[in-house]
């Protein structure tokens, strides 16, 4: 067919580019003002009461399904439901559903983005007054804090608290260290790279871990905070503070050594195909004598088969501090949810109440905070070990937050890319520590 | 002078008739021509509003006019991740229709028995596989511990085994091998129904004249599926310059950037850094760019 109609084509862009100018001159989409301001003085109930919406990510839904029965026993004229959807579906849609006509009263989320900006969650410290969380030690609080700015974290209001902690550390296989001769943790970065040096030469995978998605990430932190003498450099990073940076010889120096650690064959051979579900898998079907990973990790290795143990990652001399990651597990409370006191009532219930406490460690993987006479929960095996080692760290201050919470997507678009391209020799040391902070510098600086 | 062809129910003859307006024909594409404009048109003009601003999709926006446009010309990943969707074109588009070009001849000398009929609904099945299961599926092939590296083995070339989809040199093409997989059968059957059209008559004249098969093909069955081809390259180059599903299910533009493409990036931009706007202008970009490319092939394959 060639029939050419000479003057339609013309037409037709004529009009899109008419169409397409005069969109554009449309003014701005989105809206500024969103969402009603919470107007009267709020304070803690005595029995909660209506409805209460709580969506976590579905690997938590048993864990809070378990909490709000026991709340629910607590407060019969309250009825909770949970919902549950996929980690990274949650995080991607958030802002959609915290914007909805009906969104849910409790949100789990790992990082709020601009959730506090556009005003989607609401910030808690009217209840935390009401409730006295405001006397509890406030290191606890410190990474849910966001300032004015919608940026900057540490400070300023409090917008999620939760029931629990992740923290960090390394499972160690105890059949493996008897292998070697490996009695106790090592006690230095020192002792723990001889620790790999041996296992290697015995023929043992030393360490396994996730590089496809950032279980890599784990160790860099770690040895940047040992190498740098104190997390405080990290700590103003990750919280997107004025001017921090981490360009210097800490990072390049404990790029240099992650680097050299896979070229002595401390790492898997294939580390940047595990991920985060084949790395645990692998571990405890004996293949790796440490796993660096986070007490979650805790409840599935207590069922496997096998002695596993527990360890803060050391410092760099003996006598140091050593350094550790977590993130609470915070809920958010929505702008827009029509029962908010009853929702920072279940709140207040899983920090303090002794049988939550105990289904955070037990159920959830997690370690409670909360009050500092607050009850410790029971527990053994290697989820004893985490308690612990946790309850040191807050004790002394420890506490850091995790690289890959500096913003929604350093973790994906820079931390993880270059750790893969470092451990694959395609990156030098210093190479790496300018793309981090560049990469950060794009992210948070707009 | 354009002619304006009115049917004629009654002669049952096309007629000219200047200055009559061909109303029943309006009326039948009014459905599919509002779903288009509400789904594809609208949300198009909205796309390019939003890539002058920079915008979280909930709050306020800011206008910048062209800076989103300024940053796909300066930020490296961003070029990076256009040269690799070219690559993938290579993989997509060019070697299946190769491909699809041998099996289909070969399957027409077969066509009238069952197995015929039979391989052709096999090697369609990779285009009804939904992406998403296809490139999990490929992932576990393609793992340390997977197909791929267990054949290997069997062919005692255990020493070629390796994670393929993180190794940086082999990423790319891995993922285009898939890509490859999905399009084979689609470019085989296209062609299939190809030879099928072109006259018989034109092949029985070429052997009277005692052509061989091969001139057979090169003469008459290739330039006879010129139509074929042009369709088979255009649908294929814009599904590789647009990939998504695919990347994202097995490699997630990783190792490192290796295998970045901007279908990827616009997804990042938009749901993880929050940034409407730069995925709006990098949107738009790739819009031009699949036009930039299928012009030239649709004007090259006319045949007139």
């Amino acid at each position: 067919m060639s029939i050419h109609e000479n003057r339609r084509p013309a037409h037709a862009v004529l009009v899109s580019v008419a169409l397409l100018s005069t969109l554009a001159a449309c003014g701005s989409p989105g809206t500024a003002d969103t969402s009603p301001t919470p107007s009267a003085s709020v304070s803690a109930v005595e029995n909660a009461e209506g409805d209460l919406t709580v969506l976590v990510s579905t690997p938590d839904v048993a864990f809070y399904e378990a909490l709000a029965e026991a709340f629910e026993k607590q407060n019969p004229d309250v009825d909770v439901t949970v919902e549950g959807q996929d980690y990274n579906a949650l995080a991607t849609n958030a802002p959609r559903i915290l914007s909805a006509s009906n969104p849910p009263d409790l949100i789990k989320l790992g990082s709020f983005g601009n959730l506090a900006k556009d005003e989607l969650i609401r910030p808690l410290d009217d209840y935390a007054e009401a409730y006295g969380w405001d006397a509890w030690p406030q290191s606890q609080f410190a990474a849910a804090r966001i300032a004015d700015d919608g940026i900057t974290r540490g400070e300023g209001q409090l917008y999620g608290v939760g029931p629990g902690f992740g923290l960090t550390g390394i499972y160690m296989n105890d059949q493996l260290a008897d292998q070697i001769g490996l009695t106790d943790p090592p006690a230095t970065l020192g002792e723990l790279e001889s620790a790999l040096a041996a296992a290697a030469d015995e023929g043992i995978v030393p360490v396994m871990t996730n590089g496809k998605d950032g279980g890599t990430a784990f160790l860099l932190q770690n040895l940047q905070m040992d190498l740098a003498g104190s997390p405080e450099q990290m700590r103003a990073w990750v919280f997107g503070q004025e001017g921090a940076s981490l360009a210097g010889d800490a990072t390049t120096e404990a790029a240099a050594t992650l680097q050299g650690w896979a070229n002595d064959g401390y790492l898997p051979q294939d580390v940047n195909d595990i991920d985060q579900t084949a790395a645990p898998t692998r571990f405890t079907a004996g293949e790796g004598l440490f796993f660096p990973s986070g007490n979650w990790q805790a409840p599935g290795l207590d069922q496997a088969e096998g002695d596993f143990s527990f360890f803060l990652f050391p410092p760099a001399d003996s006598g140091g501090q050593p350094t550790a990651m977590t993130a609470g597990s915070n809920l958010a409370l929505s702008a827009r949810s029509d029962n908010p006191d009853a929702a920072a009532a279940f709140l207040d219930f899983v920090q303090t109440d002794p049988e939550a406490r105990q289904l955070t460690v037990s159920s959830g993987g997690l370690v409670p905070a909360g009050p500092a006479d607050a009850s410790t929960p029971e527990a053994d095996g290697v989820i004893g070990d985490t308690v612990a080692a946790f309850d040191e760290l807050v004790a002394e201050d420890g506490l850091v937050d995790f690289m890959a919470n500096a913003s929604s997507s350093i973790q994906v678009n820079t931390i993880v890319p270059n750790l893969q391209l470092l451990l694959a020799n395609r990156q030098a040391p210093d190479e790496f520590t300018s793309e981090l902070q560049e990469g950060y510098e794009r992210e948070t600086g707009g | 002078m354009s002619a304006r062809l009115v049917a004629d129910s009654r002669a049952g003859v096309v007629k000219a008739g200047p200055g009559r307006r061909n109303w029943a024909g309006l009326a039948w594409i009014a459905p599919a021509a509002t779903m288009y404009g509400l789904f594809v048109l609208y949300p198009l003009t909205q796309t390019a509003r939003y890539s002058l601003y920079e915008w979280d999709g909930f709050g306020e926006a800011r206008f910048v006019g062209v800076a989103n446009y300024q940053r796909l010309l300066t930020e490296p990943e961003l070029r990076s991740s256009i040269s690799h969707s070219f690559v993938l074109i290579g993989f997509f588009s060019i070697l299946p229709m190769l491909l699809g070009l041998v099996c289909a001849v070969a399957l027409a000398r077969m066509d009238k028995n069952v197995f015929g009929s039979g391989a052709r609904t096999v090697l369609f099945l990779p285009q009804v596989i939904p992406l998403v299961g296809a490139g999990i599926a490929w992932t576990w092939a393609y793992s340390t511990s997977g197909y791929v590296n267990q054949i290997l083995g069997w062919l005692r070339l255990e020493g070629w085994a390796r994670p393929w989809l993180s190794d940086f040199a082999t990423a790319l093409p891995a993922v285009g091998l898939i890509g490859t997989w999905v399009s084979f059968g689609f470019c085989t059957v296209l062609l299939l129904a190809g030879i099928s059209r072109i006259d018989p008559h034109l092949l029985e004249a070429a052997r009277l004249d005692g052509a061989a098969y091969w001139q057979e093909l090169r003469h008459v069955i290739v330039p006879g599926l010129r139509r074929e081809v042009a369709i088979g390259l255009t649908v294929t180059t814009v599904a590789a310059l647009a990939t998504f599903d695919i990347v994202y299910v097995s490699t997630n533009g990783g190792p490192g950037y290796a295998t970045m493409v901007p279908g990827v990036e616009i997804y990042r931009l938009t749901f993880l850094s929050q940034e409407v706007g730069a995925a709006s202008a990098l949107a738009l970009a790739l819009i031009v760019l699949v036009l930039v490319v299928v012009t030239p092939i649709q004007l090259l394959m006319r045949d007139d």
